[in-house]
């Protein structure tokens, strides 16, 4: 799986984006006039307090949600332009969701859960399971395929997850807190795994984490504060971030 | 669409699934046996003939006809032939054994009802025989009659003076080619009951219930009808000519509102059943909010989530109207025997079949319509928020 090439820019640019929640008739922003460029390649860490804009910031990158204002430009394509179905088709063809409570469908298998997002290509069946069960074999679960999330412990469903994710070798992986519901050990070998993406597969990775250790394997760490962009921390091996 | 994905989440709640798919197949049962049994009571007026007419008392079908009128209502033009027919309503062996009896014009019954054919026994024996009588293959089955076997009847309506059975023997039993001349009937010879009452030996009045009028070729029966009803416009009893269809369809109607009534069941127990499958989808909808959210943020689209709970649906509608209509044909023979002396001809007909499955689909996809909608407007991220 490589990244396919989508231009010389920045993977992700954001200008001047606002998006604003109404709770009994006040305006709560949680990003407000938001700018930021994160190149291609990168594997960032998002931090900042509860209420800062993390996760909305991701949902926005991922197209799950839409900016109020302002310009998101993901893989060159401009989100507010497209339509619910062309969204949903790019977000298909372009992300890797990674969440905190891992999301499998629980009625389905590992390999189920991992073959799910290769339904919407054309590949036939026998190529859907052979690009999940490479997939799984990734992140070293090659003898879990046939067992159901509730038979995983949340360290193997954290990286059935992964496989999906990359499952359908997407330029960008967002990870929503993917060591949350984890042991330190458990989440450390999740974070050697996104690590591999990054260095060996190219995947660009935005991880929102309030675990400074999480944080730590990240190249990147972006802060956020009351739904500005905060300092940027460029750490070993640093991959190029800016705030615009 | 992932339709292994219907399936699945179907067997995750195996218990609730069952039930619901268990209300739709009694649901469905009932609606076809229901409407199978409207259908059969209506079948005699369906098929009945069009050029044959029944004279019967403008007053009341129970009260009976002077027997002289027989002779001119033939005169009457476009009058092919006439066959006297009385109910006797009599009892064999004890009243549970109902079955319905005719004393009719021995030599013309054959002629006035060519719907009867015979497969035992011959029309000479029968005509030949004054205590002869003609049975339908039903009743044949029912009680082992066979031909040259002994019929005794109590008299209810007419009984004997001396307090003894009419005795009557089998001299032909019958196969009906139209359902409007069922085959759990007994015919017996008018004439035998007129000499008994002529005698005394039975102590009722000469006369007959109803005259049944075959048109001639190439007459109208509404002008023979009204030459009838002209004829004995003064009396000494006035009559009311009918068609058979319109006949049978008064006799339908003194059941009462029963057609109504077994509709008004059936399209009751659609609606109990549409809202516990309405119940079911919309909890169904609601626990998988979250992982319909799953699956939009894969990047599956609106029309995805509104066609899983659809199928869902209508997977589990059509699922029980499948095993409901093969419960109500599974029993159709038991209830034809059952039914036979109440509404002959009982049949699950394909009409009947393609009604049920029509209504599973249909209600399928009532109760699908709300929850499904409602899946396709969820957004993402708060359906990712949702309880698992």
């Amino acid at each position: 799986m490589s990244e396919a090439s989508a231009g010389d820019g920045p993977l992700i640019r954001l200008r001047g984006v606002v998006r604003a929640y109404h709770r009994g008739g006040a305006e709560l922003r949680a990003l407000d006039g938001f700018d930021l460029d994160l190149a291609r390649g990168g594997f960032y860490a998002l931090m900042g307090p509860s209420g800062s804009g993390k996760t909305t910031l991701l949902n926005l990158l991922g197209g799950l949600d839409r900016a109020d204002a302002g310009e998101v430009r993901v893989a060159g394509e401009d989100l507010a332009r497209l339509t619910n179905a062309e969204l949903a088709r790019w977000r298909a063809d372009h992300v890797g969701f990674v969440f905190q409570g891992f999301n499998l469908l629980p009625v389905l298998t590992a390999l189920q859960n991992v073959e799910l997002p290769l339904r919407l290509t054309p590949l036939s069946r026998q190529k859907r399971r052979e690009h999940a069960l490479h997939a799984l074999s990734l992140v070293g679960l090659a003898d879990r395929v046939h067992h159901r999330p509730r038979e995983l412990s949340g360290g193997q469903e954290q990286r059935v997850a992964i496989a999906r994710a990359l499952v359908t070798d997407p330029k960008l992986i967002l990870a929503d807190e993917p060591t949350g519901d984890l042991d330190r050990a458990t989440a450390d070998q999740v974070l050697d795994l996104l690590v591999r993406l990054n260095a060996e597969l190219g995947k660009t990775i935005v991880m929102v984490t309030h675990d400074p250790l999480a944080a730590a394997r990240a190249r990147t760490v972006v802060h956020l504060d009351k739904g500005k962009l905060g300092r940027v921390e460029e750490q070993a091996g640093a991959a190029p971030a800016q705030g615009a | 669409m992932p339709l292994g994905l219907v399936w699945r989440n179907l067997l995750a709640h195996r218990v609730r699934s069952a039930l619901t798919m268990l209300s739709v197949v009694i649901a469905v049962f009932l609606v076809c046996t229901l409407r199978s049994l409207v259908v059969a009571l209506a079948a005699g007026v369906d098929a009945s003939a069009q050029n044959r007419l029944v004279v019967q008392s403008a007053v009341s079908l129970f009260v009976s006809l002077p027997l002289a009128y027989q002779g001119k209502i033939e005169q009457v033009d476009g009058v092919a032939q006439t066959c006297k027919l009385q109910w006797f309503g009599g009892i064999y062996q004890e009243p549970k054994n109902f079955f319905a009896q005719f004393a009719v014009d021995h030599d013309r019954l054959l002629d006035a009802y060519p719907e009867i054919e015979l497969v035992e026994g011959t029309r000479a024996a029968f005509e030949g025989n004054r205590s002869g009588c003609l049975i339908g293959r039903g009743l044949a089955e029912k009680y082992g009659f066979r031909v040259g076997d002994r019929v005794p009847l109590m008299g209810t309506i007419f009984p004997l003076a001396d307090g003894s059975a009419w005795d009557l023997e089998v001299t032909g039993i019958y196969r009906s080619k139209a359902s409007n001349v069922d085959e759990n009937t007994l015919w017996f010879h008018f004439a035998l009951l007129q000499e008994a009452m002529e005698s005394g030996r039975c102590r009722m009045p000469p006369s007959v219930g109803v005259f049944v009028v075959r048109v001639a070729p190439g007459a109208d029966s509404t002008d023979v009808m009204r030459r009838i009803d002209e004829l004995f416009e003064n009396g000494p009893q006035r009559v009311q000519s009918t068609t058979e269809a319109e006949f049978q369809r008064q006799f339908v109607s003194m059941l009462g509102g029963v057609p109504t009534l077994l509709s008004s069941i059936g399209g009751g127990v659609i609606f109990a059943i549409f809202l516990a499958t309405l119940n079911t989808m919309l909890m169904a909808g609601r626990e998988r909010t979250r992982d319909l959210g799953i699956m939009k943020a894969l990047g599956f689209g609106d029309g995805v989530a509104f066609g899983l709970l659809m199928a869902e649906s209508c997977l589990l509608c059509l699922g029980g109207g499948v095993l409901g209509l093969g419960l109500a044909k599974a029993a159709e023979a038991a209830l034809s025997v059952g039914l036979q002396m109440i509404v002959p001809f009982y049949v699950v007909g394909p009409e009947t079949l393609g009604l049920g499955l029509g209504l599973s689909l249909a209600l399928g996809v009532l109760a699908g319509l709300a929850p499904a909608w409602r899946a396709s407007r969820l957004q993402v991220v708060q359906a990712l928020r949702a309880e698992g």
